[in-house]
C-alpha cells in the first residue's frame, strides 16, 4: 500500500496556515532559520524581561553564610573527612 | 591545598543566575532558595570533580537541575494537588513592578510542560549553546530544539488568547476560560 499522501498533505496544509496566521498576527515573528529567541522576538524579549527581573532580586544572606560555612569546615585542620 | 577562596567567590557570584533558574523550575520561592542550598552544598562536595576552564555555570545548572528533578520525583508520591500548586505559585511575585505584562508572561511560563520551559529559560534566557543546553539536561541536541521551539508557539498561543481577556471579570476567570480554550 502506498502511503496516502492526501491526508498528510492536508495536515501540512492546515499547520502552515496557522503558523502563517500565528506570524501574521506577531509583529516580531521571526523566521525559524534565524535567532527564533532574539531580540527581535517578543517572546524573547518578554523572556530576558522575565528572567533579568529574577536574576536582580535582592539574595538572601544565607547564601553567603552557608559558603563561609562550608570554607571554614573545610579549613582549618584537614585532618579529619568524612 | 585547595582554591577554596576562589571557588567559594565563583559560587557566590553565581548565585543570583541558579536561584533565578531555581524560581522559574520550581514557581516556589521558598522551594526556589532550598535548590539553590542544596546545589551550593553539592557543588562544593564535589569541586574536585569539577574541572576549571570549563563552564561553571553549566556545571552548576546540571546540579541544580538534577537535584530538582529527584525532589520532584519524591514529591509526586505525595503531591497530587497540581493544579493547586500552580495557582499557589502563581501568587509568589505579587506584581512588582505593576507591570501586567510581565505578570501575563510569568503565569504563561508557569503553564508551560517542564521539560518546554526548562529548555527555553536555558536557552532564551541563559544564552546557553543548544549543545550545552542539551548536555546539563542529559538529552539530545535536537530535543532541546524541539522544546525550545514548542515552547515559543504555546507562549505565543497563551498570551495572545490572554491578551484577549485583558479587561475580563478576574485573573481566575481569565485563567480558566483561556485554559478551556487552548484545551
Amino acid at each position: 500500500m502506498p502511503i496516502q499522501p492526501g491526508r498528510d498533505a492536508a495536515k501540512e496544509a492546515n499547520n502552515m496556515k496557522y503558523q502563517s496566521f500565528e506570524k501574521g498576527r506577531k509583529a516580531g515573528g521571526v523566521d525559524e532559520g534565524s535567532d527564533p529567541l532574539g531580540p527581535n522576538s517578543e517572546i524573547g524579549r518578554k523572556l530576558k524581561q522575565y528572567y533579568d527581573d529574577l536574576v536582580s532580586e535582592d539574595i538572601p544572606d544565607r547564601f553567603a553564610s552557608l559558603l563561609s560555612q562550608l570554607e571554614q569546615k573545610e579549613e582549618p585542620q584537614n585532618t579529619e573527612k568524612e | 591545598m585547595s582554591n577554596t577562596p576562589n571557588f567559594r567567590e565563583a559560587l557566590l557570584a553565581a548565585v543570583p543566575v541558579l536561584r533565578a533558574f531555581a524560581l522559574s523550575l520550581s514557581k516556589n520561592a521558598d522551594r526556589a532558595d532550598d535548590l539553590v542550598q542544596e546545589t551550593l552544598v553539592k557543588a562544593w562536595d564535589k569541586q574536585s570533580s569539577f574541572q576549571p576552564g570549563t563552564n561553571l555555570k553549566a556545571w552548576l545548572f546540571t546540579i541544580l537541575r538534577n537535584e530538582f528533578y529527584s525532589q520532584m520525583r519524591k514529591r509526586k508520591r505525595e503531591v497530587e494537588d497540581t493544579d493547586g500548586s500552580i495557582t499557589a505559585s502563581l501568587s509568589i511575585h505579587p506584581s512588582q513592578d505593576g507591570s501586567s505584562d510581565l505578570n501575563d508572561f510569568r503565569k504563561a511560563l508557569a503553564r508551560l510542560p517542564e521539560d518546554q520551559r526548562e529548555a527555553i529559560i536555558l536557552i532564551g534566557a541563559n544564552g546557553f549553546s543548544y549543545e550545552e543546553a542539551a548536555e546539563i539536561c542529559g538529552c539530545a541536541v535536537g530535543t532541546i530544539k524541539s522544546r525550545v521551539s514548542r515552547a515559543r508557539t504555546r507562549l505565543q498561543e497563551i498570551l495572545s488568547i490572554e491578551g484577549e481577556g485583558e479587561f475580563g471579570p478576574d485573573p481566575i476567570a481569565a485563567q480558566v476560560t483561556s485554559a478551556a480554550g487552548v484545551a
